[in-house]
C-alpha cells in the first residue's frame, strides 16, 4: 500500500475555493444562502476538528465510561437536532424518542463491533465510536422525517381517522395507514442507499478507508456490514419510536389529541 | 347499590361541563339529559352552540372537564373506547370514506376487531340496503370517492347501521345537501325510527319538522339543553 498524503494546512485552504463558488452562486442569484453557507463552513471546520481531537483523545484511552460518554453525548446531540426539524407542541415525543434512540442504537452498535467484527472489549473506541456514531446518523434522519410525517398525516387526517374511531376501530386500527407511511417514509432513504452503493456512490465510510490505504476488498466488507447495520437500525427505531408516539396522539378515550394549527 | 343494566336508560348525561382547550369559556355547563331506548332526539341550536360538541362528547371523541356520560347504566369512561363506539357510532357532518370501492367502504366496520363477530352482509344484502337508501343506482364495485356529497352521506348513515348500534348520532347531516337530498336523508331517519326502532339523536340549526315521527325537541342555549315547549 502507497503512504497515506497528508493535506497540509494550505492544501485544506485552498478548498475553500468551493465555498467561494458557491457564495458566489448565492450573491449572484440573490438565494440568501450566503450566510448559512458561512456558518456551515465554519462549523464543519470547527466541530470535525473538535471531534478529531477529542477521537485522538479517546482512541488513545481505554476508559469504557469515556466511551459511553461520548456515545451518549452523540445521541443527545442528535435528539437536540430532531426537536429543531420536528415542530411539535401538543405532542410529547422527546423522552420516547430519545429513550428509544440510545437503547437502540447501543445494541447495534454492540452487536456489531462485538458479535460481527468481534472487537474485545465490545467497546473499543475504533471500531465503537464511527459504528455508533453511523448508526445514530442514519436513523437521526429516518426518525426526524418519520415524525414530522407522522404528525402531519394525523392532522390533515383528523376526519378520517375519527371516522374509523367512530365504526369500532381501536386507535391502532384507525390509525395503521398513517403509522405505516411514516415508517415507511423514514426508511426510504436507508434502502435507496442499499440500491445505489456502489454503482451511484462511493459511501463515505469505505471511500475514507481506501484513501487511508486499506484493501478495498477488505473496506467493502466493513461497508456492507455498514449497510445492513444502517437499515436494521434505522427500522428497528423508526417503529419503536412511531409506536410509542403514535400511542400518545390519542388520549385515555382513544379520541385524537391533535388540533389544526 | 348495583344498577340494573336493563332498567337504566340507554344514555344519561349527568352535570356535564365542557369548554375547549386553551379556553375558559363553558361550552356547557352541568348539562343534563336523559335518552330512553327508541326514542327520536332532535337537538337544535345556532352555529357553534357546541352541537357537534355534545354528540362527540357521548362517543368519547371530545373529553369533559366534568360530569359523566352513562351507556346503558355503564360510565362511558369504563367502557373501552371501541366498544362504545360499535354501540354508539357517530355519523359526522362531511361524511368520509376511504379511497375505494362502496362496498369496501360498507364492510369497512368489519375490518375492526370489535366487529368481527358480527355478520357481514352480502353483496345482493348491500344492493337490496342501497336501495332503500337512495341509492339504487350505485353499483357497490363503484368508487366511493367519485358520489355526490349527498349521496357520501346516506352511504355513510347506512354504512354506521350495519354494525348494529344501539344509539345513531348524526352531525348536521344534512348541512351540506341540496334540499332534495336533504329530503332523503330526513325520510331515512325517521323510517329507522318508525320501522327500525332505531334510537337516534339529531342536531340540527335548520329548522327541520319531522312528519312521521314526534320527536323530543331540545334547544341547546346557555350552556345547556332545554326541552322544546310543544313537547312538554
Amino acid at each position: 500500500m502507497s503512504q497515506i498524503i497528508n493535506i497540509s494546512s494550505s492544501q485544506l485552504l485552498l478548498a475553500l475555493v468551493f465555498i467561494l463558488i458557491a457564495q458566489a452562486s448565492s450573491f449572484i442569484y440573490h438565494l440568501g444562502l450566503n450566510r448559512d453557507i458561512t456558518i456551515g463552513t465554519i462549523r464543519t471546520f470547527a466541530q470535525l476538528f473538535l471531534m478529531g481531537y477529542v477521537l485522538t483523545f479517546i482512541l488513545k484511552s481505554s476508559n469504557p465510561f469515556l466511551v459511553m460518554s461520548v456515545f451518549m453525548v452523540m445521541v443527545v446531540s442528535a435528539m437536540f437536532i430532531i426537536k429543531g426539524r420536528v415542530k411539535e407542541k401538543q405532542i410529547p415525543y422527546i423522552i420516547p424518542t430519545f429513550l428509544t434512540m440510545l437503547v437502540s442504537y447501543l445494541a447495534t452498535a454492540l452487536f456489531v463491533s462485538g458479535l460481527v467484527i468481534g472487537i474485545t472489549p465490545w467497546w473499543e473506541p475504533r471500531y465503537f465510536i464511527p459504528a455508533g456514531g453511523m448508526v445514530i446518523g442514519n436513523s437521526m434522519s429516518a426518525l426526524a422525517i418519520s415524525l414530522e410525517r407522522m404528525f402531519r398525516d394525523m392532522r390533515q387526517q383528523k376526519e378520517l381517522v375519527e371516522m374509523k374511531l367512530s365504526l369500532g376501530a381501536n386507535y391502532r386500527e384507525a390509525s395503521l395507514d398513517i403509522f405505516r407511511n411514516a415508517v415507511t417514509a423514514g426508511m426510504i432513504p436507508s434502502i435507496n442507499a442499499m440500491m445505489g452503493v456502489g454503482l451511484v456512490f462511493i459511501p463515505g465510510m469505505m471511500s475514507g478507508q481506501i484513501l487511508a490505504g486499506t484493501d478495498p476488498l477488505i473496506a467493502i466488507r466493513y461497508q456492507i456490514v455498514v449497510m445492513l447495520m444502517l437499515v436494521g437500525s434505522t427500522a428497528v427505531s423508526s417503529v419503536i419510536v412511531m409506536l410509542f408516539v403514535r400511542r400518545r396522539c390519542f388520549g385515555s378515550g382513544e379520541e385524537v389529541l391533535l388540533t389544526p394549527r | 347499590m348495583v344498577i340494573n343494566p336493563y332498567m337504566a336508560p340507554l344514555l344519561e348525561i349527568r352535570n356535564l361541563s365542557f369548554a375547549y382547550e386553551g379556553s375558559t369559556a363553558l361550552v356547557f355547563d352541568r348539562l343534563n339529559v336523559v335518552v330512553q331506548e327508541g326514542e327520536f332526539v332532535l337537538v337544535k341550536g345556532p352555529s357553534g352552540s357546541g352541537k357537534s360538541t355534545l354528540l362527540r362528547l357521548i362517543c368519547r371523541l371530545n373529553k369533559p372537564q366534568g360530569g359523566s356520560i352513562l351507556f346503558q347504566g355503564n360510565d362511558t369512561t369504563t367502557i373501552a373506547p371501541a366498544k362504545l363506539r360499535s354501540a354508539v357510532s357517530y355519523v359526522a357532518q362531511i361524511p368520509q370514506m376511504i379511497d375505494a370501492s362502496v362496498e369496501e367502504n360498507l364492510l369497512l366496520p368489519f375490518s375492526f376487531a370489535i366487529n368481527a363477530g358480527k355478520t357481514r352482509p352480502g353483496t345482493e344484502e348491500l344492493r337490496e340496503m342501497l336501495s332503500k337508501f337512495y341509492l339504487g343506482d350505485v353499483r357497490p364495485d363503484q368508487s366511493a370517492m367519485k358520489l355526490s356529497i349527498g349521496q357520501k352521506q346516506r352511504l355513510a348513515i347506512m354504512r354506521a347501521l350495519l354494525q348494529k348500534p344501539l344509539l345513531l348520532l348524526l352531525d348536521e347531516p344534512t348541512s351540506a345537501l341540496d334540499q332534495e337530498s336533504a329530503a332523503m336523508v330526513f325520510s331515512i331517519m325517521e323510517r329507522l325510527n318508525t320501522e327500525e326502532h332505531k334510537t337516534l339523536i339529531t342536531v340540527t340549526h335548520i329548522d327541520y319538522k319531522p312528519e312521521t315521527v314526534r320527536p323530543l325537541t331540545y334547544t341547546l342555549a346557555h350552556q345547556t339543553l332545554h326541552l322544546h315547549e310543544s313537547d312538554h
